[in-house]
C-alpha cells in the first residue's frame, strides 16, 4: 500500500505562452486532510485538472496511488478511485437527483449503497427533483455524495464551501471530518477560506504563481514558524535585511516584524544586536503564514 | 449508462423532431381537408413534400449532433463556468466513449427520422417506384445526411452547442452557394446527393456526392477522434 497518494514534481503548464505553473511540486499523504490554498489564479483548479488528466502538463510528473499517470488508461484507473467535487458543482440539468446517482453508480463496482443513504438522509436530498431546481448546496451536497458513496479512497474538490451558507458550509465541513476520522479517505481541497482549512486540515499546501511555497504539516508548520516583533526608537536599521534566517521581513514605523522558522532563539539573539527596544516572540497563525508568503508583506 | 444519459440528453430533441416529420406527413391531409388540393398538381406538392425533407434531414443532423463533450460547456448554471463537463471529465471513462456513445446515439436518431421520412416519400409517390429505386434514395439521404451529421460532431468537440449550430448552418449554406458557381463542389456535396433531382425519385445514384460524402463523413469523424483524444478540458 502507497503511503503517498498524491505525488507530483516539477509540473509545468503554460497556456498560450502564460505560465500557470511553474515547477509545482505537492506530496499528499494517505489518511490526510490537506488544504491548497493559494491566491486567485495561482494554479489550483489547474493542478486539479492535471491530476484528473483534464490536462496535460507540459512538463513534471504525477503519480497517483503510487502509479505514474503517463496514459489515459491509467488516468481512468486512478480515477476510479478518486471522487471529484468541481468549483461550479455542476451536475446534467436533464436528470434527478435519482437518475444522477443511478447514473453515477454504474461506474463504480464498489458503490457503497449504505453510504449513499446516509447521505441521502443526512443531507435531506429529494430523488425526484431536477438537478436544476437544487439550491447550490443542495448540489454540493448532492456531488459530495457522488463522491462519497463511490467508496473514494482519494476525495479532491474545488472551493467545496464556496457560495454555500454558514450553516451549509459547517454541515459540509463536518462531513469531510468525520469522513477523515473514519481513516479511509484521503481529502484535498482548494479553499480560500483559511479558517476552515484550519478547521480541518491537518496539511497545508500554499501555492503563489504556480510554485509551491508550503507543503507540510499545520502542526508542524505552526511549531516552526514564528513571528518576532521588534520596537526600535527610531526608524529600524538597514542591517535587519541582512539577517540571516529571516523568511519575511516587514517594516512599518518604529517596528519591523520578522517571520521566521528554524532557529528562532539564534535570530532573536542577532536582532538583539541592533539594539531593539522590544523584542516579542508569537507563534503564527495559518492567515500569516499565508498572507506572508504569497503577499510576500 | 452513456446511453441512457444521451438519451436522456436528447429525448425532447428527437420528440421535436419526430413531431415535425408528422407535421410534414400531415400537411397533405390538411391540404386535402381544406379542399385547395384540387387546384394544386399533385406532383408539385410531392416536390415539395420532398424538399421540405431535405431542410429537416439537414435540420435534424445539426440539432441532434452535440456529441462533442466540449457542448456540456452550456449546461452552466453560472455565466463563465465548465458545466457538467468537469464532471463527464472526472468519470472513469475514456474520452472516445464519450464521443462514440453520445455520437451513436444521435446517429442512429438521425437515421430513424431519415428512413421515416424517406419510406414516407416513396410510399406517397403517385408513380410506382421499385425496391431499387427506394433504395438507391434511402441510401443517398442516409450518406449524404451522416455527412452534414459528422461535420456538427466535429464542430461540437471545439465550439459550445450555440456556436456549433450556427458554424454548420452558416458552412452549408456557403456549401450551397458554392455548388452554383464551382462544378467540383457540386458534384461531391451531400446538399447535392440529398436534393438531386428530388421529383422523381427515380433518378440514378450520384455515385460522387455520395462517395463525397463518405469520405467526408468519415474524414470528419477521425478528425473528431483526434480533437477528443487531444483537447484539454
Amino acid at each position: 500500500m502507497n503511503d503517498t497518494l498524491i505525488d507530483a514534481h516539477g509540473l509545468t503548464k503554460t497556456y498560450s505562452g502564460k505560465p500557470a505553473l511553474r515547477g509545482l511540486n505537492l506530496a499528499v499523504p494517505r489518511g490526510s486532510i490537506c488544504g491548497f490554498l493559494g491566491r486567485n489564479g495561482a494554479g489550483k483548479t489547474t493542478t486539479l485538472k492535471l491530476l484528473l488528466g483534464m490536462l496535460r502538463p507540459d512538463a513534471g510528473e504525477i503519480r497517483l496511488f503510487g502509479e505514474a499517470v503517463l496514459s489515459e488508461a491509467a488516468s481512468i484507473a486512478a480515477r476510479r478511485r478518486i471522487g471529484f467535487v468541481s468549483e461550479d458543482k455542476e451536475l446534467y440539468p436533464f436528470m434527478s437527483v435519482g437518475q444522477t446517482i443511478r447514473f453515477t453508480r454504474a461506474f463504480f463496482p464498489c458503490w457503497r449503497r449504505d453510504l449513499e443513504e446516509k447521505y441521502l438522509e443526512l443531507f435531506r436530498l429529494p430523488l425526484n427533483k431536477a438537478v436544476p431546481k437544487l439550491s447550490k448546496g443542495m448540489r454540493t451536497q448532492l456531488m459530495l455524495l457522488l463522491a462519497l458513496a463511490r467508496g473514494a479512497e482519494l476525495l479532491m474538490m474545488d472551493e467545496p464551501t464556496s457560495g454555500l451558507d454558514p450553516a451549509m458550509t459547517e454541515d459540509i465541513l463536518r462531513a469531510l471530518a468525520d469522513l477523515a476520522a473514519s481513516g479511509e479517505t484521503t481529502i484535498f481541497f482548494s479553499s480560500h477560506q483559511l479558517a476552515e482549512v484550519e478547521q480541518i486540515c491537518d496539511r497545508v499546501c500554499i501555492i503563489d504563481e504556480g510554485q509551491t511555497v508550503i507543503n507540510g504539516e499545520l502542526d508542524e508548520l505552526k511549531s516552526q514558524y514564528r513571528r518576532i516583533l521588534l520596537t526600535f526608537d527610531g526608524k529600524p536599521p538597514s542591517a535587519l535585511a541582512s539577517l540571516t534566517g529571516i523568511d519575511h521581513l516587514r517594516q512599518r514605523g518604529r517596528t519591523a516584524s520578522l517571520l521566521t522558522h528554524g532557529n528562532v532563539d539564534a535570530l532573536v539573539e542577532r536582532a538583539r544586536d541592533l539594539g531593539p527596544t522590544s523584542v516579542e516572540v508569537r507563534p503564527v497563525t495559518l492567515k500569516e503564514l499565508f498572507l506572508d508568503h504569497v503577499r510576500g508583506e | 449508462m452513456l446511453l441512457y444519459k444521451a438519451w436522456l440528453e436528447t429525448r425532447w430533441r428527437f420528440v421535436f423532431l419526430v413531431g415535425s416529420v408528422l407535421l410534414i406527413w400531415l400537411t397533405p391531409l390538411w391540404i386535402t381537408a381544406m379542399g385547395v388540393h384540387s387546384g394544386v398538381p399533385a406532383t408539385r406538392l410531392w416536390m415539395a413534400i420532398q424538399m421540405g425533407s431535405v431542410l429537416l434531414f439537414i435540420f435534424t443532423a445539426i440539432y441532434l449532433a452535440g456529441s462533442g463533450i466540449n457542448t456540456q460547456g452550456i449546461y452552466t448554471f453560472t455565466p463563465g463556468f465548465h458545466g457538467s463537463m468537469l464532471f463527464t471529465l472526472s468519470l472513469p471513462i475514456s474520452r472516445l466513449r464519450l464521443l462514440f456513445v453520445r455520437a451513436g446515439l444521435g446517429a442512429l436518431q438521425t437515421c430513424i427520422l431519415v428512413v421515416i421520412m424517406a419510406v414516407y416519400i416513396v410510399h406517397l409517390r403517385p408513380e410506382s417506384t421499385s425496391a431499387l429505386q427506394a433504395l438507391i434514395y434511402l441510401t443517398r439521404t442516409i450518406v449524404c445526411t451522416m455527412a452534414i451529421y459528422a461535420f456538427s460532431v466535429l464542430l461540437s468537440c471545439v465550439l459550445d452547442e450555440i456556436w456549433q449550430v450556427t458554424g454548420a448552418f452558416i458552412f452549408w449554406t456557403a456549401v450551397f452557394l458554392l455548388q452554383a458557381k464551382f462544378d467540383w463542389v457540386a458534384q461531391i456535396s451531400p446538399l447535392r446527393g440529398m436534393s438531386l433531382n428530388c421529383y422523381p425519385i427515380t433518378a440514378p445514384m450520384p455515385w460522387e456526392a455520395v462517395l463525397g460524402s463518405l469520405a467526408l463523413a468519415v474524414l470528419l469523424l477521425w478528425a473528431s477522434v483526434l480533437v477528443v483524444q487531444r483537447k484539454e478540458y
